[in-house]
């Protein structure tokens, strides 16, 4: 089984991320996960989540990995027990308190060990297996010849991170946050000091331990040989642009990836259309090689946001579209439209039309309704974003 | 009262010689970190250590980490009576081998609630309480659990622990040429750090030690875990002695044990 996993703070975002391409989604409901800032999900929205995803034939995950304090014990097994009745096809967890609660009250819930147990070796993978999960969520840090030694020595289901932030820490082994700003990392908290600058006595240039991102659009088809079954993309905070963005590129490699004919020219300018998106440069990080001073970041890095993603479509006839504006746009401007099921396809923009289809000459207000002519009917939910990179320069 | 029985974290043999010269022997178990298989602290060959004592992993290991573990265990000197460890996958290999070793799980930022606690204990002798939490909670713990746990009483906490050298990152990208041990100070809040570094990673330590003292006679305590890293040596014969009157005010930190930490900066929604 090979999967596409996403993150989804709330259910835009979700359904989103299955219509880019997305096999799973991992979610998080009020309580008891990791990104206690995201929307997340509640009870209910939860359950419309599991419905949509298996209407599709897809699968939703729920994060259930904090570090559980003594009054977070309280309610666990009753939203465990709601989670099952859910439907939800597994829950992520990191404290084994968990997998105890489901075990002692027989509740059917499949679980996979969070990245913050950092699984690194095959013997702990086992200790788990052992107590009954069935996939593990590698660590950041494992390097192929981990991941291999751990999928041949236990044949579990095993998840990796391909795109995303980093923690300069193992995961669940930090506390930064909750020494210099009383928030708890390991509850949800995290207020992400290994960002911050720090002075050493005596140097003129600030400490850094900041990582650059995560990218492994390279070694996907490596990771799929040593038997890596779910390709997991980091960021339940991150927008419906970014999540559209990532998952239909990796959506496109893994596919290409299946029916053998992947070039490099095609993991180059994905490359290019991901990185613009994620604002942030992008490396393999442990997977190849031990990481040096130039899988990091130092001050005067290159971090540059960006207006790209001009609209969503809401809405879609043989020859005009309903666009939600997002950022600025104007007559004149270049753009591609990219979306589920189809090829990205520029598009010069010769007239705008405001929602009572008079003729302007610029969207200016975030999210005015706008109407565009002369297109091919395209799925809600497409997008509309700036053309930088052009596919042809990379045949 | 309950006099505890101290582990005692080294980093020297000296301190070791000291400390069997000065306190009351029988109180101290000491815990030696292995070389490779530690991380954040001067560490010991295997066979230099000659008490009856316990060893201290607290790297996360990788294949080869692992494979190097299972020989060591295969070839551990019997005066080494214990093993204090971070890795799950070392107690997955201390079960199967059936290692008549105390096997004590310091499982760094985790073990929060005395569910989790007891959960491990099925499968350990022992664990440390994490430091992450309030002196209520960590009663509370000591109150439900099934087994002696063992109480971080003293000593600076590691706060991150990180796969990369951190500290040699920046002498490459800078070209500069900074110790392996250092003090880093945020930029805005002026909070000093320390950190240390090996090939196995980066180990950052709180810049004070974390005086719990006030929980080292409590019921169902296992160990007090005293660790001797960055305190002179005066002082931790003190702790070892009882002799510790005026600590409260030259140690008065207490890390995390007086506030709870917060998580959500914003409400639920309805």
């Amino acid at each position: 089984m090979i999967e596409l996993l996403a993150p989804a703070g709330n259910l835009e975002r979700l359904k989103i991320a299955y219509l880019y391409g997305a096999d799973a989604c991992y979610i998080g409901g009020y309580r008891f996960s990791l990104r206690a800032n995201a929307i997340n999900f509640s009870n209910s929205e939860l359950k419309e989540a599991c419905e949509f995803a298996h209407n599709l034939n897809k699968r939703v995950y729920v994060t259930v990995n904090i570090v559980l304090h003594n009054k977070d014990l309280d309610g666990l097994k009753e939203y465990l027990e709601e989670l099952a009745d859910i439907g939800v096809d597994a829950i992520i967890i990191s404290d084994i308190a968990v997998i105890k609660i489901i075990k002692d009250n027989n509740i059917p819930l499949e679980v996979h060990i969070s990245t913050q147990a950092s699984t690194l070796n095959a013997e702990a993978a086992l200790f788990y297996k052992k107590l009954g999960a069935k996939r593990v969520v590698l660590a950041r840090e494992a390097n192929r010849e981990d991941i291999k030694d751990i999928k041949d020595k236990t044949g579990l289901d095993l998840e990796g991170f391909i795109q995303g932030a980093m923690c300069t820490s193992f995961s669940g082994k930090c506390v930064l946050s909750n020494v210099f700003t009383n928030r708890d990392a390991n509850r949800g908290g995290c207020a992400q000091i290994c960002r911050w600058t720090f002075d050493i006595e005596n140097e003129r240039e600030p400490f850094s331990m900041t990582p650059k991102d995560l990218n492994m659009a390279k070694y996907i088809e490596d990771m799929i040989n040593i038997g890596v079954n779910s390709f997991k993309i980091e960021g339940r905070m991150r927008s419906v642009y970014y999540i559209a963005t990532i998952i239909s590129e990796y959506r496109k490699i893994i596919d290409k990836i299946k029916m053998h004919n992947l070039k490099l020219n095609d993991i180059l300018y994905s490359n290019d259309i991901m990185n613009r998106c994620a604002n942030r440069e992008s490396a393999p990080q442990f997977y190849d090689k031990f990481p040096s001073d130039k899988e990091q970041y130092y001050l005067g890095r290159t971090e540059e946001s960006n207006q790209d993603f001009l609209g969503i479509v809401l809405e879609s006839s043989d020859n005009e579209i309903l666009l939600e504006q997002r950022n600025y746009f104007k007559i004149g401007d270049v753009v591609e439209f990219f979306g589920p099921n189809m090829e990205p396809f520029t598009y010069t923009i010769t007239k705008i039309y405001n929602e009572n289809h008079e003729n302007i000459d610029i969207a200016r207000h975030p999210r005015m309704l706008t109407y565009l002519s002369g297109l091919p009917k395209m799925s809600k939910g497409s997008m509309m974003r700036l053309k930088v990179f052009d596919k042809s320069n990379y045949l | 009262m309950i006099k505890n029985n101290n582990l005692v974290l080294v980093t020297n043999n000296e301190i070791v010689e000291t400390l069997k010269n000065k306190c009351q022997e029988s109180s101290i178990t000491f815990l030696f970190p292995v070389k490779d298989f530690c991380v954040g602290m001067p560490c010991f060959e295997i066979e230099e250590i000659k008490e009856e004592s316990y060893i201290y992993i607290n790297r996360i290991l990788d294949k080869e980490g692992i494979n190097n573990f299972k020989k060591l265990l295969k070839n551990l000197p019997s005066n080494i009576k214990g093993i204090v460890f971070d890795d799950i996958g070392i107690l997955n290999i201390l079960i199967e081998t059936k290692s008549k070793l105390t096997k004590i799980l310091f499982l760094s930022h985790s073990n929060c609630n005395y569910e989790t606690i007891n959960s491990f204990l099925e499968y350990a002798d022992s664990v440390v309480i994490s430091t992450d939490i309030t002196k209520e909670e960590t009663e509370e713990i000591l109150k439900k659990a099934i087994k002696p746990l063992v109480l971080y009483a003293f000593g600076h906490v590691a706060i991150m622990y990180s796969r990369r050298t951190l500290l040699t990152n920046y002498n490459n990208h800078f070209k500069t040429n900074i110790e392996k041990e250092t003090t880093l100070e945020e930029s805005i809040s002026k909070k000093s750090v320390k950190a240390i570094e090996n090939n196995y990673g980066t180990m950052i330590y709180t810049n004070e030690p974390f005086n719990n003292l006030a929980l080292q006679n409590s019921s169902n305590i296992f160990y007090n875990l005293i660790n001797t890293l960055f305190i002179p040596t005066e002082d931790i014969i003190k702790i070892l002695n009882n002799n510790t009157d005026n600590f409260e005010d030259k140690y008065p930190y207490k890390y995390l044990s007086e506030e709870e930490t917060i998580f959500r900066i914003k409400e639920e929604r309805p």
